[in-house]
């Protein structure tokens, strides 16, 4: 009787191992299929401008990182030659954030690919896993982290040559636990997204931590600012104040260096200090190498908990698990609960759904509110460096610059606003209703979303700062009303012209546009440029008020513009809907 | 004469230098079932897509209910459920609020819409799964909503591409009394499937495309004659299922015959 011999098939898979004839044959067979995509996206012309496009994004990404490199290694050299070892877990835990933020916040903007695939196959779980990793290194963070590691080493070596292998040793470790780390912790959260309870935990910790970010506003602000009423105090009692928090927050600041010290950042560091202080010119070599080696150790077992812990997720993958059956909650009542109201006709319908989906959605929300949590961190760096009572009159930038960044958190909503539809693309074609009043729809739920954050980056920015003046805050809502509408209507041409797919439910595994985020990208240049340049000549000018009526002028061209592209938006939209529903629904 | 329900003239598609379907003329009555057949590849889905808006055809004419069709008919889409190939799902919404969703796309009230839902829901057998997202149904319960939210308005003509794809049998059986149930009121459906026993069960008429042309079109009755007129014996004529039938005429060039026999398959 004819069956299925797995033990076979297994055999095939198992036939070498890891590096065995098979194996290698089916890495081959990956970058041929690797190479095959890409060969085929040129046939079109959006492939090649997205070609064009990735070609231009990698130039930037390489300058950034070898700034980034160049910087690292300036540093560590000065720390190295001026024997500032203390200063070395700053580098290390800069380095780590960078690592590890850059792939969430350009998660949209870099095409990855899902090895998901390979799972029909018989594929080794130890080829699968290295596949996984592999894949991992050819990302932006990595190189850029990649770039920081090599500036590091260099100017260690330069400064330190007898340090090189201690310096090579712990930076490799330190990159594959980072590499490791993000690629787990990815690999998780897609993992916990999949799930309606795990997924509404997430979004309730991501809730809590804004509001608790917001929450700390004021309480620092009474400290910063004094007495119970808020007055400000002279900047001699400030800077005794300050030392006061120092002293009284010192052995917290012990205890937490303590604890970082233990942390990967810190053991690297650690173990590059130790190694140093047993290398010192004149010393005889080897008095650190055993506690640099401890620490080197530790470091390596947290490399291996990462490694652990993606292996873990991965394997639950290769066992076949599918993580659009991951189970979900039983019937508790027909009907949803109606806190939102029934308004009819389709512009309320489609508001209602994207704010249904938004709400479902966690790594959308992480992008429209980290650019405020941001604002928070970056208006507490702008208070530090004066007093409160200052208000300096270029502090008075740090309204519009809040804002500004607020709206970059928008950046895939307006310029791709179609991409998380999927197949839901089709209904809007189908149905009665004009794509004009779906973008519309879109567009009014989008731009309420960016108020509401616009306006919590203003208290923030106020809050920390100061209040600014009447001039600036006119000023900003000026300029907001001509950059709002310009995001909108050019927005809406590229969600048509140049979307891509997005899957709202995962962080990893995106297939994103260079094209459209280089180009979204040079648009929201151009925007801030703009504003940039009327608030600097009316600075120079010394009276800000005539920036209010040139942004209403641009205000009123943009107004016209978005209407404009809103009415041609439907023969655009028809006559693009073939490739506008291949891309949008497209698998793999 | 009566207007017909669905009217092609010389209905063309080329991507490039294919030609995807060519020269399609064909006439649907109202209250007709009508099954449209062919082989993978052969133009079904793409004949579709143009004749519900959502392709642009090269060439050739649509009327819909005696008037012209094309994306921009937006009244005349009030008078069309489709179930589309990629079904027009919305993931991240559950089954209530994208029957709702679909509702308010085609203009209805919200108590009429809600009323709707709950029916719909119920038939449907996917109220026990209210609070589950889109994403999570399976392929069988994902076809059933699609095929709900094809009819929540009631429509006078009902595009179904492949709607028993993946369904199970209970559900199938209900599917297709709901069918029936819309052709005695007077509606019109357009159906494609590779199911050739339901296309022999429930449509009156059935075309069959090839390779982008038309080959075949008309009632059972006449295929079934046309097909016996060229066997021998006047007896085949009785025998003959639509299986047969379609492997006549598509299988005319003898591609149904495999070129050679794989003989390393176990």
């Amino acid at each position: 009787m004819a069956g299925i011999d797995s033990a076979a098939i297994n055999g095939i898979a198992r036939a070498g191992g890891l590096f065995g004839a098979a194996a290698r044959a089916q890495y081959t067979a990956m970058a041929q299929l690797r190479w095959s995509i890409f060969s085929h996206s040129l046939r079109s012309s959006k492939g090649a401008l997205e070609l064009g496009a990735r070609t231009v994004a990698n130039l930037l990404y390489a300058a950034l990182g070898l700034a980034i490199g160049l910087g690292a290694g300036a540093g560590s050299y000065l720390i190295a030659s001026n024997n500032a070892w203390e200063y070395v877990p700053i580098v290390f835990w800069a380095m780590c954030f960078l690592w590890q933020m850059v792939p969430i916040m350009l998660a949209s903007f870099q095409e990855q690919f899902d090895l998901g695939i390979l799972l029909r196959f018989p594929v080794l779980f130890g080829s699968y896993f290295l596949l996984y990793v592999v894949s991992g290194l050819v990302d932006i963070s990595t190189i850029l982290g990649g770039l920081c590691s090599l500036g590091i080493l260099v100017g260690v070596t330069l400064a330190r040559p007898g340090l090189f292998g201690w310096t090579l040793l712990g930076l490799a470790l330190f990159a594959a636990f980072n590499i490791l780390l993000v690629r787990a912790i990815f690999a998780w959260i897609d993992r916990w997204l999949a799930q309606r309870r795990t997924r509404e935990i997430l979004g309730a910790i991501f809730m809590v931590m804004i509001l608790s970010v917001q929450l700390l506003n004021p309480a620092l602000h009474q400290r910063r600012h004094g007495g119970r009423n808020g007055q400000p105090v002279p900047r001699q009692s400030v800077e005794q104040q300050t030392e006061e928090l120092k002293a009284r927050y010192a052995p917290w600041l012990h205890t937490a260096n303590q604890v970082q010290s233990w942390l990967p950042p810190g053991l690297a560091a650690r173990a590059l200090r130790q190694a140093a202080t047993g290398n010192q010119p004149g010393e005889q070599s080897g008095n650190g190498a055993v506690p640099a080696l401890g620490s080197l150790i530790v470091l390596g077992i947290y490399t291996l908990a990462a490694g652990g812990a993606l292996a873990a997720r991965l394997r639950s993958e290769y066992r076949g698990e599918n993580l659009g059956q991951a189970p979900s909650r039983k019937k508790v009542g027909r009907r949803e609960s109606g806190w939102l109201p029934n308004a009819a006709g389709p512009i309320a319908g489609v508001i209602e759904k994207e704010l249904r989906s938004l709400l479902r959605t966690m790594p959308v929300l992480y992008a429209l509110g980290m650019p405020v949590v941001l604002v928070f961190f970056f208006a507490a760096m702008f208070h530090s460096r004066t007093s409160s009572h200052d208000f300096h009159p270029q502090m008075q930038i740090a309204l519009p610059i809040g804002v500004a960044y607020a709206l970059l958190g928008f950046t895939q909503l307006f310029y791709n606003n179609l991409g998380a539809e999927g197949a839901g693309i089709q209904l809007y074609f189908l149905s009665p209703t004009p794509i004009r009043s779906v973008m519309l729809a879109k567009n009014l739920f989008h731009s309420v979303l960016f108020l509401f954050d616009a306006a919590v980056a203003g208290v923030i920015v106020s809050f920390r700062i100061g209040v600014p003046t009447t001039e600036v805050i006119a000023a900003t809502a000026a300029w907001l009303l001509f950059a709002l509408p310009s995001n909108l209507a050019v927005g809406n041409i590229f969600s048509i012209t140049m979307p891509y797919r997005v899957n709202p439910g995962r962080m990893a595994r995106q297939r994103g546009s260079q094209a459209n985020a280089l180009l979204s990208l040079l648009v929201q240049l151009g925007i801030l440029g703009t504003g940039v340049a009327v608030f600097l000549l009316c600075t120079l000018a010394q009276a800000l008020w005539p920036a209010v009526p040139i942004f209403m002028a641009l205000a009123a061209g943009a107004v016209f513009a978005w209407l404009r592209a809103l009415g041609n938006i439907d023969a655009m939209a028809n006559q693009r809907r073939d490739s506008l529903m291949a891309t949008l629904m497209k698998m793999g | 004469m009566e207007t017909a329900a669905i009217q092609t003239h010389g209905l063309t598609r080329r991507f490039g230098a294919l030609t995807a379907v060519e020269d399609v003329t064909l006439s649907v009555a109202p209250g007709q079932f009508f099954g449209f057949l062919g082989p993978n590849g052969a133009g079904k889905s793409t004949t579709i897509k143009m004749l519900t808006g959502l392709l642009e055809p090269s060439a050739g004419t649509i009327e819909i209910l005696g008037q012209p069709f094309g994306a921009s008919a937006l009244e005349l889409k009030r008078q069309i459920g489709v179930v589309p190939e990629g079904m027009a799902l919305m993931g991240r919404l559950t089954a209530p609020e994208y029957l709702r969703f679909v509702g308010r796309m085609y203009g209805l009230d919200g108590a009429t819409t809600n009323r709707r839902t709950d029916e719909l829901l119920d038939f449907m057998q996917l109220s026990n799964e209210s609070r589950k997202l889109v994403v999570d149904f399976s392929h069988g319960m994902q076809k059933k909503l699609a095929m709900a939210a094809a009819v929540i308005h009631g429509p006078k003509v009902l595009f179904l591409d492949e709607p028993f794809e993946g369904v199970d049998a209970i559900a199938a059986g209900m599917l297709k009394a709901m069918l029936t149930g819309m052709i005695n009121r007077g509606a019109t459906i357009f159906l494609t499937t590779h199911v050739l026993e339901i296309v022999e069960r429930l449509c009156s008429h059935v075309a069959i495309i090839s390779k982008g042309r038309l080959v075949a079109n008309g009632s059972l009755e006449e295929l079934r004659a046309g097909v016996a007129s060229t066997l021998p014996g006047t007896e085949q004529e009785q025998r003959l299922t639509l299986e047969e039938i379609f492997l006549s005429i598509v299988g005319a060039d003898g591609s149904q015959e495999p070129a050679q026999e794989l003989t390393w398959l176990a």
